[in-house]
């Protein structure tokens, strides 16, 4: 297997077009070998046949319920399965079941939205260990450099080395670069709590990593305070 | 139980009042009676006053006129017997029947009893003794004899017998009341059990086997309504749930589509953009088939609440930050104002309930305000309450949702503003709390979600 292309997909659903549908976008998506069924005896089947690298599994089928057939999989294998669920309900069995399906996606869904989480599930279980062989990403801020490997911003001038809290900080706002982290999130990031007793400790942190990474601290361009909400990395263009 | 007990008190104490007061009345009556009657005894002329006009003139007996007349109005006849002799030796109007002859026996009886069955009455004169007959059966005649020690003891007992006669009906009324409690308790719990929608079956014997039969009967006829209402309730959840089941898999088919095609380029922008249109309304079916089927299990109470101690401060900075970074558009604007220390306030909610009610007014005002308008979202803590405020400087709200608020009747008629705000109203109700909306003077219209902190 060369990539997550090459993993072979089996859909069971009842809904002929939709199965169409499904088995559609995942070929122009790439993915090479796509095997639909309409029911859990041909679900059963191609399993055995097929021995399909990841399994799009409808809760609800003529012939059982989908849930029941993951479990009979996961018994001969580990095979990773993402539930399409047309029920409020089955949320509610998936998460307090444990049953250890990979994700789940209520319909009606987005095409990109299915194939993010298919991805994510098929690159998780396959090629885990390329994904940390990357390491943690470098980035740039203007001038400054930070390599969130070794926790050192590197200005021109200067270089400084992260404090743990700066650096989860830092981290959590460039895992969400771009958008608003909230208060909160931040809180929880670095000290498990939300916001409420953190206002000040929260604000002193991010003014000490502003003096790292901007170039003027008290006019700060890509570590902005978003009022109200929480903060906001961005790449320094002025915003309206 | 308890207010059995305070039926079962009164009942004693007025009856036995009621005994008393009977008794106290007649006693009254009878001592009106007696003094009445005894007053009526008292004759204008009494015998001795009868006696006295009868004079002796010449040795002839002359009766006044007065006298006379007295003899005639209040008795029948009179007569003069000779001290001695016993003979009559002066009448007027004497019977036939009545002898002439008296003896010392004839005397002693008649004075006492009856003479010949007239009723009589005697005066002793100085010159013999002198007599008035009543009409026959005009008068019931006995001496009345008693005791004088047995007399006074009356007056001493008479109070007593009064006490004893009150604690008697005090007595006869609690035996009675007991009597009248252990039937009754029976129905009482069955109304209880009423009450708490319990089956209530009594036994049916006794003298309010009437009464428990018809309490059974109604109580039958609750437990097959509730049973009614309960099957059919769950038929309605169902059947929205199966619908926004069957709903769900076309709509997924149709965006499916309609984003393929919004991504084709071979496809004109025009076309890719009516595709775009097609998928956002497909999204739009889908929220409202969420909130349908969220609103009939609130509406029905098939929605258990996940609840925990959230800080509403988070809640809502997430919301907002969440519309802000799903990227808005320019026509609109969300500000987010925690007010002074109110995040303090933790309130007890399902977070993902409430923070669906927040998003379904914020999205309500972008959906009615296609035009554009500045959303501010307050939290406000006020006395042992949180508010949470959606306000904006839109259209405002139709008349409709605002004189029906708070009177949202889920499904039996959706507000013309859309199931959104409906749904809001469940949430807010099912976490104790209260939706209050108006519009704002200038433009636009705020909406408080009211929730009582911990």
């Amino acid at each position: 297997m060369k990539d997550i292309f090459d993993c072979r997909l089996l859909i069971v659903d009842d809904e002929p077009e939709l199965r169409k549908m499904v088995k559609d976008i995942l070929l122009r998506e790439g993915y090479l070998r796509v095997l639909t069924a309409a029911n859990c005896a041909q679900a059963r089947q191609l399993f055995q046949t097929e021995q399909p690298d990841a399994v799009i599994l409808d809760v609800m089928l003529p012939d059982g319920d989908g849930f029941l057939l993951m479990r009979e999989f996961r018994s001969s294998s580990s095979v990773p399965v993402l539930f399409l669920s047309a029920r409020d309900e089955d949320e509610n069995r998936l998460l307090g079941l444990g049953l250890g399906a990979d994700d789940y996606i209520t319909k009606p869904f987005l095409p990109r939205e299915l194939i993010l989480r298919l991805r994510a599930v098929l690159t998780r279980t396959y090629f885990p260990i390329t994904s940390k062989n990357e390491g943690k990403p470098i980035f740039h801020l203007g001038a400054a450099e930070v390599d969130l490997n070794t926790g050192i911003v590197a200005t021109p001038t200067d270089q400084f080395t992260l404090t743990a809290k700066e650096y989860v900080l830092l981290e959590k706002l460039f895992e969400n670069f771009g958008r608003i982290v909230t208060g909160d999130s931040l809180c929880r990031a670095a000290w498990g709590d939300n916001l409420y007793g953190y206002e000040n400790t929260l604000m002193v942190h991010i003014r000490r990593l502003r003096e790292k990474i901007e170039p003027v601290p008290s006019h700060p361009r890509y570590l902005i305070t978003v009022r109200g909400l929480g903060y906001k990395l961005c790449d320094g263009e002025i915003e309206k | 139980m308890k207010s059995m007990l305070k039926i079962l008190t009164r009942y004693v104490f007025s009856a036995a009042g009621i005994a008393l007061i009977l008794l106290m009345l007649n006693l009254t009556l009878l001592l009106v009676w007696f003094i009445q009657t005894s007053k009526n005894d008292i004759r204008e002329f009494s015998t001795a006053e009868v006696a006295s006009e009868l004079t002796k003139e010449n040795g002839d007996y002359l009766m006044s006129d007065r006298g006379k007349e007295a003899i005639n109005q209040f008795y029948q006849w009179a007569m003069l017997l000779d001290e001695k002799s016993g003979k009559v030796i002066w009448s007027e109007k004497l019977p036939t029947d009545v002898p002439r002859e008296y003896t010392i026996s004839d005397v002693a009886s008649f004075s006492r009893w009856y003479l010949k069955d007239y009723p009589v009455y005697v005066w002793r004169r100085s010159d013999g003794l002198f007599v008035v007959g009543a009409a026959k059966d005009s008068m019931w005649k006995h001496g009345v004899e008693f005791p004088s020690d047995q007399f006074e003891k009356t007056i001493t007992w008479f109070p007593l017998t009064v006490i004893i006669n009150l604690i008697a009906a005090l007595l006869l009324a609690l035996i009675l009341g007991f009597r009248l409690f252990n039937s009754l308790r029976p129905i009482f719990k069955g109304i209880d059990d009423l009450v708490l929608k319990k089956p209530v079956e009594i036994a049916t014997s006794g003298i309010l086997g009437d009464l428990a039969n018809k309490l059974n009967q109604t109580s039958e006829q609750l437990q097959q309504q509730e049973t009614a209402l309960q099957r059919r309730d769950n038929a309605r959840t169902t059947w929205i749930a199966g619908i926004s089941h069957d709903i769900r898999t076309p709509l997924t088919m149709m965006m499916g589509y309609a984003s393929q095609l919004e991504d084709n380029p071979n496809l004109s922008s025009d076309e890719r953009q009516q595709a775009g249109i097609i998928r956002r309304q497909a999204e739009r079916i889908k929220k409202l088939v969420n909130n349908l089927n969220l609103a009939s299990k609130l509406e029905y109470e098939m929605q258990p609440l996940k609840l925990e101690k959230i800080d509403p401060a988070e809640l809502v900075r997430n919301l907002v930050a969440g519309f802000l970074n799903n990227g808005l558009d320019d026509r609109y604007s969300i500000h987010l104002n925690v007010e002074g220390d109110n995040h303090k306030a933790f309130v007890q909610a399902d977070k993902e309930l409430l923070g669906r009610a927040v998003n379904n007014l914020i999205e309500n005002s972008i959906q009615h305000n296609p035009d554009g308008c500045n959303i501010l979202v307050t939290l406000r803590a006020d006395a042992g309450h949180c508010l949470i405020i959606i306000s904006d400087n839109g259209k405002g709200l139709p008349g409709d949702v605002l004189n029906n608020q708070g009177a949202f009747n889920a499904l039996s008629a959706i507000p013309s503003h859309g199931l959104g705000l409906m749904l809001v109203q469940q949430i807010v109700k099912a976490h104790g709390g209260a939706v209050e909306m108006k519009n704002l003077p200038l433009a636009g219209c705020q909406i408080n979600l009211r929730l009582s902190t911990q």
